[in-house]
């Protein structure tokens, strides 16, 4: 093809898409002033690169409009081009705060389209890093979200205990953030000499520490001014918007995927779901700290039930063998030769997957025509679905509410744009 | 069957209203308990880590700068060229030529040996997935994870860079710590 005959890419003027970005029009009142006011993307309160196009009232924002995008990396198309086998480490890099969820709903997926049976220590183990992942997650919301309410040393006592979880991440996967650690079939690794012990501590620690972060905030006069009947939604809006996870059980909805629909044997587990009563910020808060005792109880059963066995199914034609059969098996270097080059066929057919992440239902949907890729890949992710209660949550508040009301939304910019 | 949690559902504590005479109180009382919780902290000790000069040792199964093996006891390469690492290289930062051994040239173990081998250190995003696909434990993912350049061209390693012992950068946490 020469170049006069290559299809245009069409370009976009930056002025012109900005110009399509439509306010939505608001009754103006004959002594009414209307000021629409640009915040972010880069503004150290909206927790990542998302912009929010604010119309005021003075400092009354009566309208608002979340725009998107800016951390486009395009990672589901980029799934379209990986094998089975390595999407894992690119569905990793969506949701940066929890990536073990991404891979669980994806491996999830997969493997419900091989109907593939995993043996029981793989779910156990994948419990343990799931729940261990929720509470990072919810200790990075809790330290961020208490910064933008001017509580500075709550962000350093939770970055110390984030810093426990990641470093037991990197013990038993090798990496603190994307681990890498659950495949199709099961885990990669199992969890190596000394890793229940530090976890047993870890347990023990992690209640008191909740107590403590409790007892500076529950009843702060500024938390409770700040949080308290502030960003109401009642539970039929939200689920009309569909939101999930702790926005809806904040709002009285016990909907909870882990009771709903157990996957990954979370039936064998006692716990309990938190819910609020009338769904302000001061609730969402409540949930969440609840739900970071509920994690540690499932960690502490798990553990104590983790039962003997493989970490990972022994189907050759969808999991490698182990290394040391390489060196004397030939069968097992040829089943090792196939899936490193080529990987794996799922027949053709489609899945939805759906788990609960921190923030609510992250699903995976994935196509197969039959090849060893991908034809689609689709996540559902939560924090793009919570995104859009944010105008019934702060419409008619003031602008200091509205920060804080972002930060108990907690959304992840990363999750959002993929 | 509709979905019914029943008794495993617990409702969160309300707080206090805020303002009124509570909330005076709360001014003070609260922050004081607050402050006290605070200066409890003061004897944990510091928890900061002066990064340059201190490091934080990794775990054994730390995934850091790839290293090339050698047997040692005839010295020859156990890599063989096959490019199996390659294909699972999900970002395809690995480059592999192969070539023949000869009587006089023997360079590694099998037929073949890795003429060109080199890795993409600012496309790797060290996912070990060369680790698990070589199937003759040829290429592991060593320890060291301070590998920042000047330059984008100096981040190709080559395969001597490869061979060579790292660097002992990195404190390494025995499996019990
Ligand atoms: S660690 Fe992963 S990205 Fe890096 S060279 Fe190996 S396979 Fe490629
Ligand atoms: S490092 Fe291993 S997988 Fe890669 S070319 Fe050499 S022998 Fe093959």
């Amino acid at each position: 093809m020469s170049i006069e005959q290559r299809p245009t890419v069409p370009t976009i003027d930056y002025r012109e898409m900005e110009k399509s970005v439509e306010l939505s029009s608001i009754a103006h009142e004959e002594n009414e002033e209307l000021l629409t006011l640009n915040m972010g993307p880069h503004h150290p309160a909206t927790h990542g690169v998302l912009r929010l196009l604010c119309t005021l009232e003075g400092e009354i924002v009566r309208d608002i409009k979340p725009i998107i995008g800016y951390v486009h990396t395009g990672i589901e198309k980029i799934c379209e081009d990986k094998k089975y086998w390595g999407v894992v480490n690119a569905v990793d890099r969506m949701d940066y705060l929890s990536y073990y969820f991404n891979e669980m709903a994806y491996c999830g997926a997969v493997e419900t389209l091989i109907d593939l049976e995993i043996p029981q220590r793989a779910q156990y183990l994948r419990v343990i890093h799931l729940e261990l992942n929720r509470i990072m997650s919810h200790l990075v919301w809790l330290g961020t979200s208490a910064l933008d309410l001017g509580a500075m040393s709550m962000f350093f006592y939770c970055f110390r205990d984030r810093e426990e979880i990641v470093d037991l991440f990197e013990m038993s996967s090798g990496q603190r953030m994307h681990p890498r650690y659950i495949q199709p079939g099961g885990v990669f690794e199992d969890i190596p000499l000394g890793f229940a012990e530090k976890l047993r501590g870890f347990c023990k620690r992690m209640p008191t520490r909740v107590d403590e972060f409790e007892e500076l905030l529950d009843r702060n006069e500024i938390v409770l001014q700040r949080l308290r009947n502030v960003g109401v939604v009642d539970e039929q809006t939200l689920l009309d918007l569909g939101v999930t996870g702790p926005l809806l059980r904040a709002a009285g909805n016990p909907w909870d995927l882990r009771k709903a629909h157990p996957y990954s044997s979370y039936d064998h587990f006692d716990f309990r779901i938190p819910v609020g009563t009338i769904g302000d910020n001061y609730d969402r808060y409540r949930v969440r700290m609840q739900e970071m005792r509920e994690s540690v109880r499932i960690i502490e059963q798990a553990l104590e039930g983790l039962p003997e066995g493989p970490w990972v199914a022994a189907n050759r034609k969808y999991v490698l063998p182990p290394r040391h059969e390489l060196a004397t098996s030939m069968e097992a270097l040829i089943h090792h030769f196939k899936l490193v080059t080529e990987g794996f066929r799922p027949p053709p057919g489609e899945v939805y997957y759906a788990i609960e992440q921190p923030r609510g239902e992250l699903g995976c949907f994935v196509r197969s025509d039959g090849s060893s890729k991908p034809a689609r890949l689709h996540m559902r992710d939560p924090s793009f679905v919570n995104l859009q209660a944010l105008r019934p949550m702060v419409k008619d508040l003031y602008v200091a509410d509205l920060i804080a009301t972002l930060a108990m939304l907690d959304p992840v910019l990363g999750g959002i744009d993929r | 069957m509709p979905y019914n949690p029943g008794d495993d559902v617990v409702l969160v504590q309300r707080g206090p209203s805020p303002g009124g005479a509570g909330g005076a109180y709360r001014a003070f009382g609260e922050t004081l308990r607050g402050l006290k919780q605070t200066f409890q902290r003061l004897t944990e000790g510091t928890k900061t880590i002066q990064y340059p000069e201190e490091k934080v040792p990794v775990y054994p199964r730390f995934r850091g700068r790839h290293k090339l093996h050698r047997f040692e006891d005839t010295g020859l390469e156990k890599c063989v060229g096959c490019s199996l690492c390659a294909a699972a290289c999900p970002v395809d930062c690995i480059r592999v030529v192969a070539d023949e051994n000869t009587p006089e040239n023997r360079v590694s173990a099998g037929e073949r040996y890795a003429a060109v081998y080199e890795i993409n250190m600012s496309r790797c995003i060290f996912c070990g997935y060369c680790e698990i696909a070589c199937p003759f434990d040829a290429i592991t993912l060593g320890h060291d994870y301070e590998l920042s350049d000047y330059n984008r061209s100096d981040l190709i390693f080559t395969k001597e860079m490869l061979m060579a012992e790292p660097l002992d950068r990195t404190p390494l946490r025995t499996a019990g710590e």
